[in-house]
């Protein structure tokens, strides 16, 4: 079914997905704009504990499920560029077994995030894998899902019933950080709108200004964004709104200087227990300023910060 | 510079003619030159071919943005016709697979190929060579994949000794304007990833000498955030260097600070 949407591209038998994926000397800046597509059968864990830098809002059980490798879009600060040798695609055709794999922890409450290592929904009309985990969640009332994405296209959200366990978040940046750091990603004004879409169809909804990048007019473009938003979504239809300043892993972040792609790998941050952050006073700068913009229109409880532990 | 790699004589004087390209000495190899252009001629066989690029490349070490073409004939079943020229996807050597990058539109037949020890009078079910895989191993070491291209014109359904020294050279003459479509493709996806002139290289260089080595590395994060974030801006780094510790410390603040604001 897959292949058949590819009708005029070129196919290549390979053993094992890791045979090309995992190559040497590949350059992940120039395949960013020739991307290839590796379909696999995935051996081993879909599974993967959620990480320190991300929020697992309070659920114990929290995983991520790495059901895809790579990702459609092309950002700039993103860490897969740190993560893989490879700007190609690894789309994993036998999600059942993810869903085996998940089946003994669906006892007590659980939260997966289906999008942590790509972007599902800019792929769904290629895989179907959000319309496969709204079904299983459907099926299991322990199972929390989030959905995290840049997408416009919510195709997936139309044929499926709302679930209250499931939360989409719609990662937003300013159109000017758009249009400098997140190449082949839909608009703010199209994001915007599949947002109020998935809300008036009764999904929950999720905003994340998450990362922030700090630029020279940072307290015009990110306050700006946040009047956007509530001028044109109704704050009391969003179950948060999530804050977050730029930060990496070290040593993603050395990966990201040998690509030698954007300024956002090269700004002096300040490194801790192997991980990048902006410098305190910036960081703290940043989330007070967008806590104080998002208070006009959110009561404290409903907007989420990442901040460092110290 | 553009190195191309085959394994006969006969291969390389139709792109001698084509490219103007002298005949150089400096190795213990067969090769020809001009200014943008390296010719190898490696020989028959892996061991040949491996012995040969991996001189030349250890010589002439290449540099971001050069590219790599081999170009030979090949063997290949009766579904190809004599004459096609194939743009290798997939090599095979044994259990052994290598992958080029192939990163640009074309209009060329890609394939998988089958990388051998000896003249191929049986019949296989792919295109037949016996220097690829090893012109791969050799070359990935020093080039990026993307930068690599590999080229068959079928000479022969697996019949070798039906292959003519005239007739291997009037094949490849044949695929010149081939050649030269594939090297304006490799080179139109090739990153430049110098963000910094020779001239503001040597000056970054000289005035990295006088900071400790952490130091220099944050310099050089700075003068990369502030070339990538303002492409256009001239960047001067001659500034006079103070005498004290303390003071070359503070001037090296002052100036990551100025660059990143």
């Amino acid at each position: 079914m897959i292949r058949a949407k590819f009708s005029d591209s070129q196919v290549i038998v390979i053993e094992h997905y890791k045979e090309v994926f995992n190559r040497s000397a590949q350059s992940f800046a120039a395949q960013s704009s020739a991307k290839k597509l590796i379909l696999a059968r995935k051996e081993g864990k879909f599974l993967h504990e959620g990480s320190q830098y991300s929020d697992g809002f309070d659920i114990r059980q929290f995983f991520y499920a790495s059901s895809v490798m790579g990702c459609l879009y092309d950002c700039d600060y993103c860490y897969l560029q740190g993560l893989y040798p490879s700007a190609n695609t690894v789309l994993f055709v036998n999600l059942e077994d993810a869903f085996e794999q998940l089946a003994p922890y669906l006892g007590e409450d659980t939260l997966v995030a289906t999008s942590y290592d790509t972007d599902t929904m800019a792929i769904e009309s290629l895989t179907h894998q959000t319309k496969s985990w709204l079904g299983f969640a459907a099926r299991n009332e322990k199972l929390h899902l989030e959905i995290r994405t840049k997408s416009a296209n919510i195709k997936a959200l139309k044929n499926n019933t709302p679930n209250d366990r499931v939360t989409l978040a719609w990662t937003l940046s300013p159109q000017e950080i758009i249009d400098r750091y997140e190449h082949a990603t839909p608009s703010l004004e199209k994001r915007l709108s599949a947002v109020r879409e998935a809300i008036a169809l009764g999904w929950k909804v999720r905003l994340c200004i998450d990362p922030v990048i700090y630029t020279e007019n940072f307290d015009i473009l990110y306050p700006k964004l946040i009047d956007r938003i509530f001028d044109l979504i109704d704050s009391g239809s969003i179950e948060h709104l999530t804050l977050g300043s730029f930060r990496m892993s070290q040593s993603h972040l050395r990966s990201l200087k040998k690509l030698r792609r954007s300024d956002v790998a090269f700004f002096p941050y300040t490194v801790k227990d192997e991980m990048a952050t902006y410098p305190e006073t910036i960081e703290s700068y940043i989330l007070e300023t967008l806590l104080a913009k998002a208070a006009q229109y959110l009561p404290q409880e409903r907007i989420r910060t990442w901040q460092r532990q110290s | 510079m553009i190195y191309l790699i085959t394994a006969l004589d006969a291969e390389a004087k139709p792109l001698c003619d084509h490219y103007r390209l002298k005949r150089d000495s400096s190795l213990p190899y067969t090769l020809y030159r001009n200014d943008e252009m390296t010719l190898l001629i490696g020989g028959i066989g892996k061991a040949n071919t491996m012995m040969a690029l991996s001189a030349l490349l250890g010589w002439r070490i290449p540099e971001t943005g050069d590219i790599l073409i081999n170009i030979g004939i090949c063997g290949a079943p009766s579904e190809y016709t004599i004459g096609e020229a194939l743009l290798i996807h997939q090599l095979f050597e044994g259990e052994r697979r290598y992958y080029p990058d192939i990163l640009y539109p074309h209009t060329l037949r890609e394939v998988s190929l089958v990388c051998i020890d000896s003249p191929q009078s049986i019949v296989r079910d792919y295109p037949v060579d016996m220097e690829s895989s090893a012109i791969f191993q050799a070359a990935s070491r020093f080039f990026k994949l993307h930068q690599m291209a590999f080229i068959k014109i079928v000479s022969d359904h697996f019949t070798p000794e039906s292959v003519t020294k005239e007739g291997a050279m009037d094949l490849v003459r044949s695929h010149v304007n081939t050649l030269d479509e594939l090297i304006r493709n490799l080179q139109s996806i090739q990153v430049d990833a110098s963000l910094f002139t020779s001239q503001e290289r040597q000056e970054i260089n000289a005035f990295k000498e006088h900071f400790t080595k952490s130091q220099g590395d944050a310099l050089e994060d700075a003068l990369n955030y502030f070339r990538l974030k303002n492409p256009e801006q001239s960047l001067k780094i001659d500034h006079e260097i103070p005498h004290s510790k303390r003071e070359r410390s503070q001037l090296l603040e002052t100036l990551i600070h100025t660059l990143t604001a």
